[in-house]
C-alpha cells in the first residue's frame, strides 16, 4: 500500500468479458485527490467498464488497481465494502430500487453505514428538497419520470458526501436548467474535496466546465487538458 | 451517532412479497409437527427406560411354585410353608431392605387382566409371589442368591427382571435411535428447504444485492435481512406446527394409556419434556436464521 494523494491508481489494467478481446488495454491512470475529470469516448469505447472498475463492481482481467491507497489484490470483502462507502455512483440507467420510495433510495447509503434514522430523515429531506423532489419524496421511484429518477440517483450518490463521485451521463435525462444545477452541485462537492469523474457525451457541459478529459480511444486512455486546444478540438465526443 | 438496530431497520430486499414464503412456512410447519411428535416419542421412551432401569436396580421377584398335591388345602399349606422359609431367608440376605409376600387380593389383581374377573384363582395352581426390595448400592450376586434360595426353600425361584427388561431396554434404545435419526432428517430437510429458498431468493434479487454492494453494504448487512425474514417464517411455521402437534401428542398418549400391562404407562412426559417441546418454534427460528445467514454469506462470497 502506497501513501500518496492519488484516489485511484491503475497500472497496465486490461479488461475483457469472457473469452472475448480486451475492450480496455494497458490502462495507466492516476486520479489525484480533489481532481475533476470528464470521461469521454464513443459509445462502446469502454467508459462504463472503466467506471465499474473505479467503483469496484468488477476486477480487471489483468493489471493492478489501488483505490484510496488500497491495492485491490490484497483487499478483503469487508474492506471493499468500506471503500465503496467512500464512492458515490450515478448510473446511466439510474439503478434505483423501484419498490422503494425516493426517500428510501436516497437514504440507502446512510442506512448501510448504520446512521441514526433521525439524522437520515434530516439529511435526506434536505437534499431531496434541494433537487426539487420534496413533493415526490415518498413516491415509489417506479412512478417518477426519467428526469426525476435521475435526480434521485444523483441525490443517492452524494448523500454521504463521498470522497470519489463517479457519474455515467448524469445530465442525460434532465433539462438544461436542472443539468446546470446538478453540475454546480458536482463542482461544489469538488471544491469541498470530492474527486469527480463524469462520463458524458455533452459538448456543452465539457465546454462550459473547463476540466481535463480522460478520453477512451482504441482500447486505450488518453488525457486531454482544456488548455491544449489542438487536442481538445480533435476529439470526437 | 447512535446506530439503528437491525431488528427495526428498514429492509431494502422485498422478501415479504416472495411467493416462496408460504411454501417455506408450510414446510417448516410440517417439519415442526413431525419433530414435536417424534421428540415426544423420544422423551417418553427415555422416561420409560429410566423407570425400567430404576425397577431393575430396586427390586427382584421370588416365585414359590405351588406344591402338586391332590389335597388342595394340604398343597396350599405346604406352598405357604415354602413361602415362609423363603421370606425368612431373604430377610437375612445382606442388601435386602424389604420382603413383601403378595396377598391373595394382590395376586388376583395381577392376574385378572389375563384371566378375567370371574375366575377364582384359588382353584388354579398359581405361584405365590414375593416382592423383594434391595438397596440400590447393594452388590448382590444373583446367581449365588438363586442357589442359596433354592436350598433354603426348594420351591422358590428367583427372577431379577434383568433378562427380559434388558431385552426391552435394548428394543427401546433401538426405537430411540430410529426416532433420533428421524429428528436429524427432519432438521436436515428443513435446513435444505431454507437453503434452496434462500439461494433462489438471492438469484431473484441479484440486481438489488448488486446495488447494495456498490453503495457499500457488507455481506452481513444483506445476510441480516434474510436472517430476520427466515427467522420470522421459522417461528410462525413452528407455532403452527406445534398448534397441531400438541393435540396429536395427547391423542397418541391416550391411545398408549389404553394399552394395559404397565409397560407404556411408564412412558410419561414431565415438565422439562414439555418445555423442550414448546421451545420448538424457537428452535425452528434459530435453524432458519442460521441456515439463511450461512447460505447468504457463502453465496455472496462468489460475488464481487
Amino acid at each position: 500500500m502506497t501513501d500518496n494523494k492519488n484516489i485511484i491508481e491503475m497500472n497496465n489494467v486490461g479488461i475483457r468479458y469472457g473469452q472475448g478481446p480486451e475492450i480496455l488495454s494497458d490502462i495507466k491512470l492516476s486520479l489525484p485527490q480533489g481532481s475533476f475529470y470528464f470521461l469521454t469516448g464513443q459509445s462502446g469505447a469502454g467508459k462504463t467498464s472503466l467506471l465499474s472498475l473505479m467503483y469496484l463492481a468488477q476486477k480487471p482481467s489483468r493489471g493492478q488497481i489501488s483505490v484510496f491507497n488500497h491495492n485491490l489484490n490484497f483487499t478483503n470483502r469487508d474492506q471493499l465494502a468500506s471503500l465503496r462507502r467512500r464512492i458515490g455512483v450515478v448510473f446511466q440507467d439510474f439503478r434505483l430500487l423501484d419498490h422503494l420510495s425516493a426517500f428510501d433510495n436516497v437514504a440507502l447509503p446512510l442506512r448501510v453505514s448504520g446512521m441514526d434514522e433521525k439524522e437520515i430523515k434530516k439529511r435526506v429531506t434536505e437534499l431531496l428538497t434541494w433537487v426539487e423532489l420534496e413533493e415526490h419524496m415518498f413516491d415509489k421511484t417506479s412512478i417518477l419520470s426519467g428526469g426525476e429518477k435521475q435526480r434521485v440517483a444523483i441525490a443517492r450518490s452524494v448523500i454521504n458526501r463521498p470522497d470519489l463521485l463517479l457519474a455515467d451521463e448524469p445530465t442525460g435525462n434532465v433539462d438544461n436548467i436542472i443539468a446546470g444545477k446538478l453540475m454546480k452541485l458536482f463542482v461544489e462537492l469538488n471544491k469541498l474535496g470530492t474527486t469527480v469523474v463524469i462520463a458524458t457525451h455533452s459538448d456543452k457541459i465539457i465546454n462550459d466546465f473547463k476540466y481535463p478529459r480522460l478520453h477512451l480511444q482504441n482500447r486505450g486512455l488518453h488525457i486531454y487538458y482544456p488548455t491544449d486546444t489542438s487536442m481538445f478540438g480533435g476529439l470526437n465526443v | 451517532m447512535s446506530k439503528t438496530s437491525y431488528i427495526s431497520r428498514k429492509q431494502e430486499l422485498p422478501l415479504k412479497s416472495e411467493n416462496t414464503s408460504l411454501f417455506l412456512q408450510i414446510i417448516i410447519s410440517i417439519a415442526v409437527f413431525i419433530f414435536a411428535i417424534t421428540l415426544s416419542g423420544v422423551l417418553s421412551i427415555d422416561s420409560m427406560i429410566s423407570n425400567w432401569n430404576k425397577s431393575i436396580l430396586g427390586s427382584i421377584t421370588v416365585q414359590i411354585i405351588p406344591v402338586n398335591n391332590t389335597n388342595k388345602e394340604k398343597a396350599l399349606a405346604e406352598t405357604m410353608a415354602y413361602q415362609e422359609k423363603a421370606v425368612e431367608f431373604l430377610k437375612s440376605v445382606n442388601g435386602v431392605t424389604k420382603v413383601t409376600p403378595l396377598t391373595d387380593e394382590q395376586l388376583d389383581e395381577l392376574l385378572s387382566p389375563w384371566l378375567g374377573d370371574d375366575v377364582d384363582i384359588s382353584d388354579l395352581p398359581t405361584p405365590r409371589i414375593i416382592d423383594v426390595k434391595i438397596s440400590p448400592d447393594a452388590e448382590i450376586d444373583f446367581a449365588q442368591l438363586s442357589m442359596d434360595l433354592a436350598q433354603a426353600s426348594p420351591q422358590a425361584t428367583l427372577d431379577s427382571h434383568k433378562l427380559w427388561l434388558n431385552k426391552l431396554i435394548s428394543f427401546a434404545d433401538g426405537l430411540n435411535l430410529i426416532a433420533s435419526t428421524v429428528l436429524l432428517l427432519v432438521a436436515a430437510i428443513t435446513s435444505g428447504a431454507i437453503f434452496y429458498t434462500t439461494q433462489m431468493s438471492l438469484g431473484l434479487h441479484h440486481n438489488i444485492i448488486e446495488i447494495l454492494h456498490i453503495i457499500g453494504a457488507k455481506d452481513t448487512y444483506i445476510a441480516q435481512q434474510y436472517t430476520k425474514r427466515m427467522g420470522f417464517l421459522g417461528f410462525i411455521g413452528g407455532i403452527i406446527g406445534l398448534f397441531f402437534a400438541v393435540p396429536a401428542i395427547f391423542f397418541i398418549g391416550n391411545l398408549a394409556l389404553n394399552i394395559e400391562g404397565g409397560i407404556i404407562s411408564d412412558a410419561t412426559l414431565g415438565f422439562g419434556d414439555w418445555a423442550v417441546i414448546f421451545s420448538l418454534p424457537l428452535f425452528a427460528m434459530f435453524i432458519a436464521m442460521f441456515t439463511a445467514y450461512y447460505t447468504v454469506k457463502q453465496t455472496l462470497k462468489k460475488m464481487l
